[in-house]
C-alpha cells in the first residue's frame, strides 16, 4: 500500500499541528505479536497481541510537547494535549528537527518470511522441551513468542520514513531438587534462534548447579557470561555515556573525556548498522541518520550519546541515539546494538570462578556503580568443563572499577537484548561466602 | 459458542499525566490517553487470549469474531485449565481527599518545583523531580453474567538529589504515592531530605560485607517480606514447583513472632477493589506465627494447589491477569525501637531500598538498602553506603527474632511477567541475627 493512501491522516495530522506550532513530529507503530506459554511442559496460555500507538512531538519557540494514545482516530484531542503539554515546558536553545535525508531504505532487522502464528510458536516450545529432555530436570515454565511491527516517523519537515521490525524470542525454566535453570534466546529472523539448545541449557543449568558446595569469603578471578555482564553493564556503565546524565551531573564518567576508564583492550560501540541486529535501523527515533558511535576506544573515553533535545541544550552534534520505548513520552538517549569488543583469547585455561547470571544486579547504585549481587549458576571452572557448583554466595564490587580489571574477553560474543556482549575475565573479584 | 467454558473481558480506558523538573527546567509535562481490552477465552483444555490496543465495545457480531478468536489460539493448549470458585464482590474505592483533575497542571508544575528547589544544596549537582497522575477506569464482565466498572487514581512523586565530591558521586531519593488524593502540597521537606542523604553519603564508608546482625527499619523489612516471602507464595509458582514453599504449608519456616499477610482490601498504594477476574480480594495470612499458612491465587492456580484464597490476579492494562502481590507486610509486634537496637547490639541498621530481586525456585533473595549505620553497644553510630543482604527463605525466617510495634507501608511497583503493578511493602523495625550483608569495603 502506498504511503499516502496508509496514512494520510498523518498528513492532514501534520497540517494542522503547524497552524499552532513550529513543527510537528509523529511516531506511529502498528503490530502483531503471538505467544504460547508453558506450564511444566503442556502449553496453558496461547496469546495474539494487536498493538497500535501515535506519538505525537511538538516545538514551538523551543517549547516542547508531547501526547499519545492507542485510537490514531482520535489523533485531534492528542495534537491538542501536546500543544497544551508544550506551553509548560521551560523554552530551550532548538535548531530544528532533521530533514529528510536519502538512505537505504531495506529494512535491517524484518524476515519477511517470518510466519507469527500460533502454531510456529507451538511448534518452538515442542522444539524446546526435545532439547530439556537431555539432561534430568523439571520444565516449570516457558514461552516462544513471535512479533511484527511497522514503524512510521513523520515530521513537518518532510521526513516521512517507515522501516518493519519483526521478533523472535524463546524462554524455559527448568528446576532440579532445589535448583534452578534459565535459558532464553531471541532474534529478528527466524533462522537466529535454536529452540533445542534453550531446553538443553535451562535443564543443563538446574541439573549441574545441584549439590552445590559454599565458597569462602575472600578474591577469586571470575568469569562473567554475557548475561551475567549485561546485568550489571546496562544498569550502570551504559546510563552512564548518556550525553544528558553528563551534563546534568549524573553520571560518573562526566569528567572522564580523553581519559582511559577501562582496560586499554577495551573497546565500546554503538553500531545501529548491523544487519539482523536486534536493534538495527537505519534512522534513530527523531529521523537523524543512525551510525556508528565508538564510546571507548583502547580503554578511551571518545564520546558521549547525544539526542537533538540534549545536542541543541549543550551546544553539541546529535550522534543519532535518539530512542523511544514505546510510541508514548518523549524520545530519550540510548543506543541501538551496544558493543562491547576487544582482543579475544580463551579466557578459562586457569582455574576460575564462572558466574551464569546474578540476582539483583538492578539493585546496584546507578551513580557510583557500587554492586552487591547474589551469585547464580556459578561454578569452579576451569577449561570446557564446569567442575563444582558453588550453592550461594554474594558479589560485591563497582561496575566502573571493574572495567580496569579485565583481563580477557571470551572468542564468541552473544546477544542480550540489543547488547552484542563476550564473556569476560576479571581479576580480583571480591566473593562474600555464607 | 460451542466449547467455550469461559471468558471474559477486562477493558481499561485512561489517562496518565506527568512532569518532569530537572535543574530547574521543566523537560516534559502534559498528558496521554490509552485504551486497552483483554479477552481470555477457556475452551477444551488452556487459554486463549487477545490483547487488543484501542478496543471499542461493538455489536454482537463483533464480539462473537473476537471469540471465535481467541477460541482458535485455545487450539493449541493441552493443559486442561479449571478454574476455583471464588466469591464475587467490589470494594468501595476510598474517595480522595483532592482530586487531582480539580487541580490545574500549572499549579501541579509549580508545587512539583517547590520540591525539586528545595533539595537545593551547595554540594547538590542535579536534582530531578517527577509527578505522575495515572486514572484508570476499569470494566469487567464474564460469561457467568458477572459484571463491573470502577475508577481509580493513583499519583505521587519522586525527587532525587546527586551530589559529587572529586569524583565521588552519591544520591539521595525520595518519594510519594498514593491512593488518597493530590499529594503535592507540603512536601518540600522530602527534597530537603533527598539532598541531606546525597551529601551525608559523600562522607559514609561503603560497607563491609559478612555476616552480622541486622536492624531493618520499616521500609526494609517490608521489601524483606515481599522479596523472602511474597513471591515464593504465588500460587502459579508453587503449581509449576517454581517454589521452595511448595508442600511445606504447616511447616515453621520462621519466627513465631512472624506472621506475614498480602492484602489487597487494605487502602494502601497496592489497593484493589476487586481482582483483574472479577473474584473479591481477601486478606491472605502467608506466614501466621512463623508457620506457612496460605497462598496467594488466582481461580486457577486455587483450583490446582487449594490452601488459599483467589483474589489475587492482578493485571496491567490489556494484560492476563497474574497471582499478585498487593500490600505485603510483616505484622507489628510489641517491641521498641530502642529495644530492638539494644538487643542487637552491635551490627548494621539498614534504612530505604533500592529494589530485591528472588529466585522463589531456589529460595534465594537479594535486596539493597539505600544507606546504613553502623550499631556499637546499641548505638547508631557511622554512615554506610551500597549495603545489601542476601539469604536463603527457608533459613533465614528464623533469624527474625523482634519486631517493633511501628508498622509503616511503603509505596512501589512490583515487576513480573514483563507487568508492572503499584504495590506496597511495609513492617515495623525488625531484628535480623546472622545476616549476609554484602558491600565492597574493606578493612
Amino acid at each position: 500500500m502506498r504511503w499516502w493512501v496508509a496514512v494520510a491522516w498523518i498528513d492532514e495530522l501534520i497540517g494542522e499541528g503547524v497552524k499552532s506550532v513550529d513543527e510537528v513530529e509523529v511516531f506511529y507503530v502498528v503490530g502483531r505479536s503471538v505467544s504460547a506459554d508453558l506450564k511444566q511442559k503442556k502449553i496453558n496460555l496461547a496469546t495474539t497481541s494487536v498493538d497500535c500507538g501515535l506519538g505525537i512531538r511538538t516545538i514551538h519557540k523551543g517549547r516542547i510537547g508531547s501526547s499519545s494514545t492507542n485510537d490514531p482516530g482520535g489523533w485531534k484531542e492528542c495534537l491538542q494535549a501536546a500543544i497544551a503539554s508544550g506551553r509548560l515546558a521551560t523554552p530551550q536553545a532548538w535548531g530544528g528537527l532533521p530533514d529528510p535525508h536519502p538512505h537505504t531504505t531495506s529494512p535491517l532487522s524484518y524476515d519477511s518470511s517470518m510466519n507469527v502464528e500460533s502454531s510456529v510458536a507451538k511448534d518452538l516450545l515442542e522444539q524446546m522441551l526435545s532439547g530439556a529432555e537431555e539432561h534430568t530436570a523439571e520444565v516449570t515454565s516457558g514461552s516462544a513468542a513471535l512479533s511484527t511491527a511497522t514503524v512510521t516517523l513523520a515530521n513537518s519537515r518532510g521526513i516521512r520514513y517507515t522501516d518493519r521490525h519483526t521478533g523472535i524470542s524463546l524462554s524455559l525454566e527448568a528446576i532440579h531438587n532445589q535448583s534452578t535453570g534459565y535459558e532464553f534466546d531471541h532474534g529478528c529472523f527466524s533462522d537466529q534462534v535454536d529452540p533445542v539448545a534453550v531446553g538443553e541449557k535451562a535443564t543443563f543449568f538446574a541439573h549441574e548447579s545441584a549439590g552445590g558446595k559454599d565458597i569462602e569469603t575472600g578474591d577469586y578471578e571470575i568469569v562473567l557470561s554475557p548475561l551475567a555482564y549485561a546485568e550489571l553493564l546496562g544498569g550502570v556503565f551504559v546510563p552512564a555515556l548518556n550525553g544528558r546524565s553528563v551534563h546534568a551531573g549524573r553520571s560518573r564518567l562526566a569528567e572522564s573525556l580523553g581519559k582511559e576508564i577501562t582496560g586499554p583492550q577495551i573497546e565500546m560501540y554503538d553500531d545501529p548498522l548491523i544487519p539482523r541486529a536486534n536493534g538495527s535501523t537505519r534512522w534513530d527515533a527523531e529521523g537523524t541518520v543512525a551510525r556508528r558511535i565508538d564510546f571507548i576506544k583502547d580503554g578511551i573515553l571518545n564520546n558521549f550519546a547525544y539526542d537533538l533535545k540534549t545536542a541543541y541544550r549543550y551546544g553539541k552534534e546529535t550522534t543519532g541515539n535518539a530512542v523511544r520505548g514505546g510510541f508514548a513520552g518523549l524520545p530519550s538517549i540510548g543506543h541501538h546494538n551496544f558493543v562491547v569488543d576487544g582482543k579475544r583469547d580463551t579466557i578459562t585455561d586457569e582455574p576460575v570462578i564462572y558466574v551464569h547470571s546474578v540476582v539483583g544486579a538492578h539493585t546496584a547504585n546507578p551513580m557510583s556503580g557500587e554492586f552487591s549481587v547474589e551469585l547464580s549458576n556459578a561454578f569452579h571452572a576451569r577449561g570446557e568443563s564446569f567442575e563444582t557448583p558453588i550453592r550461594s554466595a554474594m558479589l560485591s564490587g563497582n561496575v566502573f572499577d571493574l572495567h580496569k580489571e579485565i583481563v580477557g574477553m571470551s572468542k564468541k560474543s552473544r546477544a542480550i537484548g540489543s547488547m552484542i556482549l563476550p564473556s569476560i575475565k576479571i581479576n580480583k573479584q571480591h566473593i562474600i561466602g555464607k | 459458542m460451542p466449547g467455550i467454558s469461559y471468558y471474559d473481558l477486562r477493558h481499561v480506558t485512561g489517562q496518565v499525566t506527568h512532569i518532569d523538573i530537572d535543574n530547574g527546567v521543566v523537560e516534559s509535562a502534559g498528558t496521554s490517553f490509552f485504551n486497552k481490552a483483554v479477552l481470555r477465552v477457556l475452551k477444551n483444555a488452556g487459554w486463549g487470549v487477545l490483547q487488543i490496543d484501542n478496543y471499542i465495545p461493538g455489536n454482537k457480531s463483533d464480539f462473537k469474531e473476537l471469540l471465535e478468536e481467541a477460541s482458535h489460539l485455545a487450539g493449541i493448549t493441552g493443559e486442561i485449565v479449571t478454574l476455583g470458585n471464588a466469591p464475587r464482590g467490589v470494594l468501595t474505592v476510598p474517595p480522595m481527599k483532592e482530586d487531582p483533575r480539580n487541580v490545574s497542571i500549572e499549579e501541579k508544575s509549580s508545587l512539583l518545583a517547590g520540591i525539586e528547589t528545595a533539595a537545593t544544596h551547595s554540594e547538590v549537582v542535579n536534582r530531578r523531580a517527577n509527578y505522575v497522575e495515572r486514572i484508570e477506569q476499569v470494566q469487567f464482565s464474564d460469561s457467568s453474567g458477572n459484571e463491573h466498572s470502577f475508577e481509580m487514581c493513583r499519583s505521587g512523586f519522586n525527587v532525587l538529589a546527586v551530589a559529587s565530591r572529586n569524583g565521588n558521586v552519591q544520591m539521595g531519593y525520595e518519594r510519594e504515592h498514593s491512593i488518597h488524593g493530590f499529594n503535592l502540597r507540603h512536601q518540600q521537606d522530602l527534597g530537603r531530605k533527598a539532598a541531606e542523604i546525597a551529601v551525608a553519603l559523600l562522607d559514609a564508608k561503603p560497607a563491609k560485607g559478612g555476616k552480622m546482625h541486622a536492624v531493618l527499619d520499616p521500609e526494609l523489612a517490608g521489601v524483606f517480606a515481599h522479596e523472602a516471602v511474597g513471591h515464593a507464595s504465588e500460587g502459579d509458582l508453587i503449581s509449576e514447583g517454581n517454589s521452595v514453599l511448595k508442600g511445606r504449608t504447616g511447616e515453621k519456616i520462621g519466627n513465631e513472632i512472624l506472621t506475614i499477610v498480602d492484602d489487597p482490601g487494605l487502602h494502601e498504594f497496592g489497593f484493589d477493589p476487586v481482582d483483574a477476574e472479577g473474584s473479591a480480594v481477601h486478606r491472605t495470612e502467608i506466614i501466621r506465627k512463623g508457620i506457612v499458612n496460605e497462598f496467594l491465587h488466582s481461580r486457577e492456580s486455587l483450583a490446582r494447589v487449594g490452601n488459599g484464597v483467589a483474589g489475587h490476579a492482578r493485571a496491567m492494562p490489556g494484560e492476563p491477569p497474574l497471582v499478585r502481590m498487593s500490600n505485603t507486610f510483616i505484622e507489628a509486634g510489641d517491641a521498641t525501637e530502642d529495644e530492638i537496637f539494644e538487643e542487637c547490639k552491635n551490627g548494621i541498621f539498614l534504612k530505604g531500598s533500592r529494589g530485591g530481586q528472588v529466585d522463589p525456585g531456589r529460595g534465594i533473595f537479594q535486596f539493597n538498602a539505600e544507606y546504613g549505620y553502623l550499631i556499637e553497644n546499641g548505638e547508631r553510630k557511622a554512615m554506610v553506603r551500597d549495603v545489601s543482604l542476601s539469604g536463603e527463605i527457608l533459613t533465614t525466617l528464623h533469624g527474625i527474632v523482634l519486631c517493633g510495634n511501628d508498622r509503616r507501608m511503603s509505596p512501589g511497583y512490583c515487576g513480573k511477567g514483563g507487568q508492572s503493578v503499584p504495590v506496597s511493602d511495609g513492617a515495623p523495625h525488625v531484628l535480623l541475627l546472622d545476616a549476609v550483608v554484602g558491600g565492597s569495603g574493606v578493612d
